[in-house]
């Protein structure tokens, strides 16, 4: 392995970083809102198969492809909801969403 | 025989007493009445039987009651001439009101609550007087208080008459907890309560000792006998039943201090401090008694002082010494003064409870056979010479003359200045009550049985001085009976000591008789006149009892009622409920805050989430660095 898992892990933190940061910052719509959390799910498999690779366990990898099968999942789901949401209030900004306040 | 008559003296009316209270209600009216009135003289004729039997003192003990470490109180009753005596003059004068009270209280639909507390007032009084243990005098102390409470304030739906059995309950009771001070104290010094033993060992005490106790006894018996200053509750409690003022206000409850003085005196005759606190109290009562009795325009009140007033001459019999003069005071005075209340009953149902005495007047040819009794009562009150009264009253003024010293001698003089103030205010009411005319009366069988009832109390009232003659009359049963008891040795009297003291008293008598004939017997006619216009501000001070409740109103109600109102608002209020509703109101209103945290905007969550992974990644550099 030439790359040590350190770089891996930074690289990692920064995406995910990006990310959150892309989350927060574009919180008014929700696709961009979907586009940064799929930014963090990338990163966190770029750890698991950067701690795969360094430990020589293949655990890691596997997770990943699950992730991977996750992540479209809930993306069909989430494009379907917000296809929903916007036939229902004719907006993607997720501020106009606040019917489940505790 | 003598522990049976005596347990069934105090068994009788408490058996009584339980069945009105548990079962009157669903029992027959004529029942109920014959059950107590029955229970109570089956009391007597076993105090008569007790009397019969008696030989000498002696403890009875029934049974064990209490008995820890080194605390033994048994339930066991002393006879001695002092509880004898008493026992039988309770049994028969109780008897007697007993069934006035059947006719008095006719009209009443509570029969059964006031015939249960009568019964049951017996039986606490009984054991007070025959109790042999301090705590089981405390107990028939309690328990008359308990059941006077509850009678003066009889008619309990009218609040002043409530107000009034409360004042009587709360006023005595300070005295009452001098009372369980003294017990605690005498308990930690002799190591015992037993009456007799704790009456044989004060001398082993210092005299400062012995005069505290006598003190603290002395303000019980203040409570209990309405003496100067706790006496203010006795004319309020004439809000109850004319025959309950006459059984608990002249015959037995209001005596009880008096005989917890004359029983314990043994022990506090022992100093001479006390013994002056007590008779110094007993002329200073009796003379304000008379004073107010003066001036009162209802005819219970003038009775109710005039009663504090004679309880007053008992307690300085006691202070002087002599019990066996107080005792022979109380036992007559019990006869007269009941004799007076009940006369009084009399004259009250016929006016149709009026009980102004300027509205009466000509009861005498209307009521005679109470005109004669009420006469007999009061030539008895204002001591005229061969009533019974004249002679009790005499032997307590030659104790305290006899006592001799400065003190005893103005003592003397003060009670010989109340004797005539006491003939006067008594004749100023039988002229004001009996004589002239405009006599309505209202009559009905009952007045006829009522009337009956007075004819035996006039009798032992009228010929209650051969009780206990003077020496020079061949000397009284009385004081031989009582020359057993071990209440200190009192100098005697020479006989021309006596006759001159005696002759004395009646001629004062006799003066007050005359002064009270001139002004309200010859001038009756211009004194109702008076009586209708402004009253003088002398009349008004002793028609109000010297002032003393406006007094203690303004020197212990008012700060009291401040305190507590202080208490209430600024403290409870204002301190202690706002401390908790504001730590109450902190926490909702914290709760509120993160409440409202909740929005439901995805937002706000995922700035919460990213601040608090910041906060978290903070936490965890921190720690590695």
């Amino acid at each position: 392995m030439s790359v040590p898992l350190s770089h891996v892990l930074i690289v990692a933190s920064l995406m995910f970083a990006m990310g959150l940061g892309c989350v927060i910052a574009w919180r008014a719509n929700v696709i961009m809102m979907l586009i940064g959390i799929e930014i963090m799910l990338n990163a966190v498999m770029l750890t698991f198969v950067g701690g795969s690779a360094h430990w020589g366990i293949a655990d890691g990898q596997l997770f990943s492809l699950m992730l991977m099968a996750l992540t479209s999942a809930e993306v069909s789901l989430a494009l379907a909801m917000v296809v929903y949401l916007h036939r229902r209030k004719q907006t993607v900004n997720t501020d106009e969403f606040d019917s489940m306040k505790g | 025989m003598l522990p049976t008559y005596l347990t069934l003296m105090l068994l009788f009316p408490l058996f009584g007493g339980l069945t009105c209270a548990v079962a009157g209600r669903k029992l027959p009216r004529a029942l109920v009445e014959v059950l107590a009135c029955a229970t109570v003289w089956g009391s007597f004729v076993c105090a008569a039987l007790a009397a019969a039997a008696y030989s000498r003192p002696q403890v009875i003990p029934l049974a064990d009651w209490f008995a820890s470490f080194d605390l033994a109180i048994p339930f066991s009753l002393y006879l001695d001439p002092l509880s004898l005596s008493m026992a039988v003059m309770i049994g028969f004068v109780c008897g007697l009101i007993h069934v006035y009270s059947v006719f008095y209280m006719r009209e009443d639909q509570d029969y059964a609550r006031y015939f249960a507390l009568l019964n049951l007032f017996v039986f606490a009084m009984l054991t007070l007087v025959l109790g042999e243990t301090l705590p089981l005098l405390y107990l028939g102390w309690e328990g008359v208080g308990f059941c006077s409470y509850l009678l003066i304030g009889f008619w309990y739906s009218d609040p002043a008459n409530a107000d009034a059995g409360r004042k009587a309950f709360i006023t005595t009771r300070i005295g009452d907890v001098a009372l369980m001070i003294a017990l605690a104290w005498v308990f930690q010094l002799f190591g015992t309560l037993s009456i007799t033993k704790v009456n044989g060992m004060g001398f082993l005490m210092p005299v400062s000792v012995i005069t505290m106790l006598g003190i603290l006894f002395l303000i019980a018996a203040m409570g209990k006998s309405a003496q100067v200053p706790l006496m203010v509750w006795l004319p309020d409690a004439m809000a109850g039943p004319t025959p309950v003022s006459a059984m608990i206000h002249a015959a037995t409850m209001v005596t009880a201090g008096v005989y917890l003085l004359a029983r314990l005196l043994p022990l506090i005759g022992g100093s001479k401090a006390a013994l002056a606190a007590i008779a110094v109290t007993g002329a200073v009562t009796a003379f304000y008694g008379a004073t107010c009795a003066l001036a009162q325009r209802d005819l219970k009140r003038v009775l109710a002082y005039s009663t504090i007033s004679q309880i007053g001459y008992m307690m300085l019999g006691v202070g002087a010494g002599a019990v066996t003069a107080a005792t022979f005071h109380l036992l007559v005075h019990a006869f007269f003064k009941a004799l007076l209340f009940l006369g009084a009953g009399c004259v009250i149902a016929a006016m149709h409870h009026e009980q102004d005495i300027y509205k009466m007047g000509g009861l005498r040819r209307s009521l005679p056979l109470t005109f004669w009794s009420f006469l007999v009562g009061a030539a008895c009150l204002a001591g005229i010479p061969l009533t019974g009264g004249f002679f009790s009253k005499d032997s307590i003024l030659l104790a305290v003359w006899i006592k001799g010293g400065v003190l005893y001698q103005a003592l003397y003089l003060l009670g010989l200045v109340t004797a005539l103030i006491t003939a006067y205010y008594s004749f100023r009411l039988v002229f004001l009550v009996f004589a002239g005319d405009n006599g309505h009366v209202h009559r009905n069988s009952g007045l006829t049985v009522m009337q009956v009832v007075l004819i035996p109390l006039a009798i032992l009232g009228l010929f209650g001085g051969l009780l206990d003659l003077p020496a020079y009359l061949g000397g009284g049963y009385l004081s031989g009976f009582f020359a057993a008891l071990p209440a200190g040795d009192l100098p005697t009297a020479s006989h021309e000591q006596e006759i001159t003291l005696q002759a004395v008293a009646g001629v004062v008598a006799l003066v007050g008789l005359l002064a009270a004939y001139l002004r309200y017997g010859k001038g009756r006619a211009e004194r109702m006149r008076e009586a209708q216009a402004q009253s003088t501000p002398l009349i008004s001070f002793l028609a109000q009892g010297w002032y003393f409740d406006k007094l203690y109103d303004l020197v212990l109600i008012r700060p009291y009622q401040a305190l507590a109102g202080f208490l209430w608002q600024r403290v409870d209020e204002a301190v202690i409920d706002a401390t908790v509703d504001g730590l109450g109101s902190g926490v909702g209103g914290v709760g509120g805050l993160f409440g409202r945290w909740s929005t439901g905007k995805v937002a706000v969550y995922l700035i919460s989430f990213a601040a608090g992974a910041a906060l978290i990644l903070g936490y965890l550099a921190w720690l590695a660095l």
